[in-house]
């Protein structure tokens, strides 16, 4: 179909069409790329505290958010598209790094005693990170909360969000 | 003005530097978890952006400030949110009102049919206001129905004697023109996959292409505008970018309309013995007077929406608008001023769980409750026509086609910063009247230029500090014409697309005439 085409039937090529496709990373059918299964293991502990199952929804866990993570650290370049997301971006090896240090001093952070208490500590300076593990705990957080929130358990189970579809009339609000 | 002047008789090839997407091509509908990287690296755009568009420039600036260079078929009515406003007269007249920058060549009364046109072919939906500030055409389709927040937003507006109106933008509220009405889907800069939107290639080209007078040559990236010993323009230069040779095609006149930085890099790099400073650059102001929009954001979760079921809310993002109020202070301080869009976002993702500190079950269920009350009101406000802001060339870095790149100068004058505070205090003012949990943006200065900016071949009466006249022509290169957001005078706070495509029809109905009068 060409976007010249001013044919009613072309536009409506596309109508009521969802396809079923999951990335890699959403299916859960993924190979680790940059963590290895022990960093991956821990970033997914990590990950549902920040973001836990609860009565309304799936965490982190089952939203495969740590895989997520592996995908876009492996493959980070300069293109965070979005400012309130920049804190993502993984444009260079040693930024890439820092995920693997960032990990490290939670694991040596856990052992003191445990990992809700390691995470309690880090996330402490979280309005004005001073430590690299509180700077760490900021963009760990960050690309816990974009994975969740990306993926159908974080969409459609815990926000119910009820968009992204064809309505052929918006609802006016009724209750003013 | 490819439409424009293949009805009015003449033959038309149009070098487009992209190439087209079809809307069977366009990911708007995609969840992101069906994409690779979940919408973060900008997938559901990136083909708005084509080859080395994005990184083919460079800033020079410490001010927060962007230029949108789409390439693709279309331009940036592929990827807009379609807010269409027209000028109002004191628009046009900043010197003789204000005593800044200049007037244009043109008035409000002499666009106002234009306007008129423009509207009708795009299918503008609103309403009729009786707005001075805000002036209104008398063919619109319905408005937008509005939102729980935007109820609550009005009532907020009122008691600040504030108006709030139903936004108008070129979205069909209802089939209009072979084309369907809005899904209300919420993704209009993804780009729309039925064109209820206003695009290029989804309305005006192909009724160009029904003429029988158009031709369409993709992936054609102008290089340079080629003049004869007259100085006048002969043929443009262009890339092949599919093969990578430079070809050449011939015309008698030359339209330009490459939106504001490249539209300048295309004349500069038209230098030529007859134009050493580049095309039709004898004053020296190509490229000069680059500006925008400034802008500031507030996010509101209403507490009267919080908790509440979800519902879809996503729509035509904007769906109301709050023109400028400011105008009815005259102590304010500075020249110009600012209104507010309103709900221009997706409401999928919740963006108060990247504002709020802490994490766990808690954190989880409020992020939850706040969503449903979620406004987002985003301030544009004027920025000056400033001669010191400008795009140059750098001729010792040439993009992947061996095209100087543009270079960025920007630094924002002292009646930006005062629109920016005097924006910002206008933002509180208003959600001071809202009851909810409230995230202003955090920043030491204004952002912009919002996509909107406009000013480096200006038009003006005298060709001493002007480019074009005010039918968008050349002084002095008779048969060169620019009618992209270059040509404005002057900006104000309202969004240019209309005036840029009223200017544009009004060219073309001119280059008409003069073709007749065998004048040019």
């Amino acid at each position: 179909m060409s976007a010249l085409s001013t044919s009613l039937d072309a536009w409506g090529a596309t109508w009521g069409t969802h396809s079923d496709e999951r990335a890699a990373w959403a299916a859960g059918d993924y190979k680790l790329q940059f963590f290895t299964p022990a960093e991956n293991d821990l970033l997914d502990r990590v990950m549902e505290v920040i973001m836990p199952a609860d009565g309304q929804s799936g965490g982190a866990h089952a939203a495969h958010v740590s895989l997520f993570a592996d995908r876009i650290v492996s493959t980070g370049t300069d293109a965070a598209n979005v400012d309130l997301f920049a804190n993502l971006a993984v444009s260079s090896d040693s930024q890439k790094s820092e995920w693997r240090k960032g990990l490290q001093l939670f694991k040596e952070e856990a052992a003191k005693s445990s990992l809700a208490e390691a995470l309690a500590r880090a996330s402490a300076g979280e309005a004005n990170p001073q430590t690299d593990l509180e700077r760490f705990f900021v963009k760990l957080k960050q690309m816990t909360l974009v994975g969740y929130y990306s993926s159908e358990i974080g969409i459609h189970q815990d926000l119910e969000y009820q968009g992204n579809t064809y309505f052929y009339e918006f609802p006016e609000c009724t209750h003013h | 003005m490819a439409k424009e002047l293949c009805e009015g008789g003449a033959k038309v090839i149009m070098l487009e530097g992209g190439k087209e997407v079809s809307p069977s091509d366009l990911l708007s509908h995609k969840w992101p978890y069906e994409l690779p990287f979940a919408n973060l690296r900008g997938e559901k755009q990136a083909y708005f952006y084509q080859g080395d568009v994005a990184t083919s420039i460079r800033y020079e600036t410490q001010a927060r400030v962007e230029v949108d260079r789409a390439r693709v078929l279309g331009g940036r009515t592929m990827h807009w949110n379609a807010v269409t406003l027209r000028y109002a007269p004191p628009d046009f007249l900043e010197w003789t009102l204000a005593g800044v920058e200049d007037d244009w060549p043109l008035t409000y009364e002499e666009l106002a049919p234009y306007y008129d046109r423009v509207e009708q072919i795009i299918g503008v939906c609103g309403n009729d206001d009786g707005l001075e500030i805000l002036p209104a055409g008398k063919h619109y389709l319905p408005p937008l129905p509005w939102r729980c927040s935007e109820h609550i937003l009005k009532r907020a507006t009122d008691a600040l004697n504030i108006n709030l109106i139903s936004v108008r933008k070129a979205v069909l509220t209802k089939p209009y023109d072979e084309r369907p009405q809005c899904h209300h889907c919420g993704h209009c800069m993804d780009g729309c996959d039925v064109s209820a939107i206003f695009s290029s290639p989804g309305c005006t080209l192909p009724k160009a292409a029904a003429t029988g007078n158009f031709t369409l040559r993709q992936n054609a990236l102008a290089r340079e505008i080629l003049v004869d010993r007259e100085g006048l323009a002969r043929a443009v230069s262009f890339v092949n970018t599919d093969t990578g040779k430079t070809e050449e095609v011939k015309a008698h006149i030359v339209v330009v309309c490459c939106a504001t930085v490249e539209s300048a890099r295309l004349l500069l790099n038209s230098a030529s013995p007859q134009h050493p400073a580049g095309l039709g650059n004898s004053s020296g102001v190509v490229g000069h007077y680059l500006h925008g929009h400034i802008n500031t954001t507030a996010q509101v979760y209403l507490k009267e929406l919080q908790g509440r079921k979800p519902v879809n809310q996503d729509g035509a993002t904007d769906h109301v608008y709050i023109p400028r109020f400011d105008y009815r202070d005259s102590h304010r301080g500075y020249a110009g001023g600012y209104a507010f869009q309103v709900n221009y976002d997706s409401y999928m993702f919740p963006r108060q769980a990247m504002l709020l500190k802490g994490y766990g079950a808690q954190f989880k269920r409020q992020v939850r409750t706040m969503q449903p009350g979620y406004v987002i009101l985003g301030g544009f406000g004027k920025s000056m026509a400033a001669k010191q802001n400008y795009v140059s060339v750098d001729k010792n870095r040439v993009d992947a086609h061996g095209i100087p790149i543009p270079v960025v100068h920007f630094q924002y004058v002292e009646n930006d910063m005062q629109v920016w505070q005097g924006m910002k205090k206008g933002l509180q003012q208003i959600v001071s009247k809202l009851s909810g949990d409230v995230f202003f943006e955090e920043s030491t200065g204004p952002s912009g230029l919002a996509s909107h900016e406009v000013g480096t071949i200006r038009m003006g009466k005298d060709p001493k500090t002007s480019a074009l006249n005010s039918f968008c022509q050349s002084h002095e290169v008779k048969n060169l014409f620019v009618t992209d957001g270059s040509c404005f005078t002057t900006s104000s706070e309202k969004n240019p697309t209309l005036t840029i495509m009223a200017l544009s029809m009004r060219a073309a109905e001119y280059i008409i005439k003069q073709r007749r009068l065998g004048i040019i």
